[in-house]
């Protein structure tokens, strides 16, 4: 979880292995897995009240997630048969966006995140929640 | 006499490089032309013949050892033998005994064809790849180091996509590296009772020249590190030790012998090859004992201690146990191709075949050598 500096330490480690999971398949694989880790980390933080972190957690799911449909298409153009990869794609869509009605059932349509030494934040959660929604919809 | 042997070495080659395509696996489409599934509808006879075969192949690799404590073996005819060796199995069947070279070419399409990391994706996710269809590793990810994945990159790229032609590359491939272990044994050692020991050894022979197993690459990677220790090249033999290490893992073992002669070498002080090759070869049987908790004890595996123990053929226990390891090994595929399964009472059998030839061996030589009397009177 954000905070410590074990989670820098991992955020780094999570940049640089998306080199070692190259190739269509493999950039399929690791997008994949990094919209899944955030998103149980967005749905984590929102169940504990951390909507800044949440939120931020989310877009970081969503902008995995709109890359995973982008490689399998590139897969299809150098020849390889990616309908088994786009049938685990819309699964985990389904699966997303189950999660996230869920948490928009239990979230406010918006909140005041007042840090102590900063400026207050606006978060629309109802709506980002619903673009993400909609982002996992067209995989459908 | 001598060259009748020859002739009769060379003329058994073939006819084992013959027998080796009744064993065509029935999905290689790539061969079903010569396709007949004699091995598998005649196992009685088939298991038969092969038991004649590998004796065969031990009365020749007797005889040969027994020219070379004659003298009457030298080194310019093993390079002919070693020649009709590699000429004689090169086109034999390579998935006769295993299908692990199966798994080396597709593993190896996986990084240079899809180009995709083989640490990552597995064979079986390319749907419709014909490879799958005999790949028995299909449904796992690369099992061999990275240094191993990129080497085959040069037989996969010399096959021109060409699935036969790739077969041979990689069998080619690998039979440079078993050429290049004799001349690496033949610089360390400078004997010909090492040299015969390990050419002829039918194991070495059969994994190496007709199933194309890698192991012949970690060691002939490791030997030549050692060998560069000896003449005091430290990067070098540092380098190549990396490099065999990373071929297969399992020479991470040697490295307190590794680091015992690089320490010595800095030191500036001698060390004995005999007590090198003797520590090395302990470890790697220890290696290929422990096999077991990864998977099964594999007759390749011998290979990992047979080349050190060769080495030093005055370790007269050591080298007759290894040699009845080498031939009870390749009695382990029997009950297999006698039985057509791996369930019931065949690995029981497999482990009687694997362990009793040496067990025995080493009863013989304690009792020859009065061991236990010595035990005894201490």
């Amino acid at each position: 979880m954000p905070g410590g500096i074990s989670y820098k330490i991992h955020l780094l480690y999570e940049n640089v292995s998306k080199y070692w999971y190259f190739g269509d398949f493999g950039q399929f694989d690791y997008n994949l897995k990094m919209a899944d880790k955030y998103l149980v980390e967005a749905k984590t933080l929102f169940e504990y009240k951390q909507y800044l972190l949440g939120y931020k957690a989310l877009q970081k799911s969503d902008s995995y997630f709109v890359n995973i449909m982008p490689n399998l298409a590139k897969a299809e153009k150098n020849g390889k048969n990616a309908l088994k990869k786009k049938a685990v794609l819309r699964k985990a869509s389904q699966k997303h966006i189950e999660v996230l009605e869920k948490m928009e059932l239990e979230t406010p349509d918006t909140f005041i995140w007042q840090p102590e030494k900063a400026l207050p934040t606006n978060l629309y959660l109802k709506r980002d929640i619903e673009k993400s929604i909609d982002i996992r919809r067209n995989n459908l | 006499m001598k060259n009748i042997m020859v002739y009769l070495y060379a003329i058994f080659l073939l006819l084992f490089s013959v027998f080796s395509y009744t064993f065509i696996d029935p999905n290689l489409m790539y061969l079903e032309d010569i396709y007949s599934g004699f091995a598998f509808d005649n196992r009685f006879i088939t298991t038969f013949l092969y038991v004649i075969f590998i004796s065969v192949f031990f009365i020749f690799y007797g005889s040969f050892v027994w020219l070379g404590l004659r003298k009457k073996l030298r080194f310019k005819d093993v390079f002919i033998l070693v020649s009709i060796t590699i000429g004689g199995l090169i086109f034999s069947y390579p998935a006769m005994l295993s299908y692990d070279i199966f798994n080396y070419i597709t593993t190896s399409k996986v990084l240079f064809f899809y180009s995709e990391n083989p640490y990552i994706i597995m064979p079986i996710e390319f749907v419709g790849e014909t490879f799958l269809s005999f790949t028995h590793a299909a449904n796992k990810i690369a099992l061999y180091g990275p240094i191993w994945i990129l080497l085959t990159g040069i037989p996969y790229v010399l096959g021109l996509g060409n699935f036969i032609i790739t077969i041979l590359s990689f069998k080619i491939f690998i039979a440079l590296f078993y050429a290049a272990t004799i001349i690496v044994i033949w610089k360390i050692s400078k004997k010909i009772i090492p040299l015969i020991l390990f050419a002829f050894n039918p194991l070495i022979i059969i994994e190496t020249l007709v199933s194309g197993h890698n192991d012949i690459v970690m060691i002939f990677l490791v030997l030549l590190s050692f060998l560069l220790l000896i003449k005091k090249k430290i990067f070098l033999g540092t380098l190549f030790f990396v490099l065999s290490i990373f071929i297969k893992y399992t020479t991470i073992l040697l490295f307190p012998v590794f680091l015992f002669m690089v320490w010595k070498t800095i030191r500036k002080k001698e060390f004995r090859l005999e007590k090198v090759f003797y520590y090395s070869s302990l470890l790697m049987i220890i290696a290929f004992l422990l096999s077991p908790i990864r998977e099964e004890i594999y007759p390749w595996y011998a290979i990992w201690f047979l080349s050190f123990t060769f080495l030093i053929p005055e370790k007269k226990l050591l080298l007759y146990i290894s040699i009845a390891f080498s031939f009870g090994l390749l009695f382990k595929y029997i009950p297999f191709m006698l039985s057509g399964t791996h369930a019931g009472i065949t690995p029981l059998i497999k482990s009687i075949v694997t362990f009793v030839p040496a067990i025995l061996v080493s009863f013989y030589i304690i009792l020859k050598t009065k061991l236990w009397e010595r035990i005894f009177s201490r």
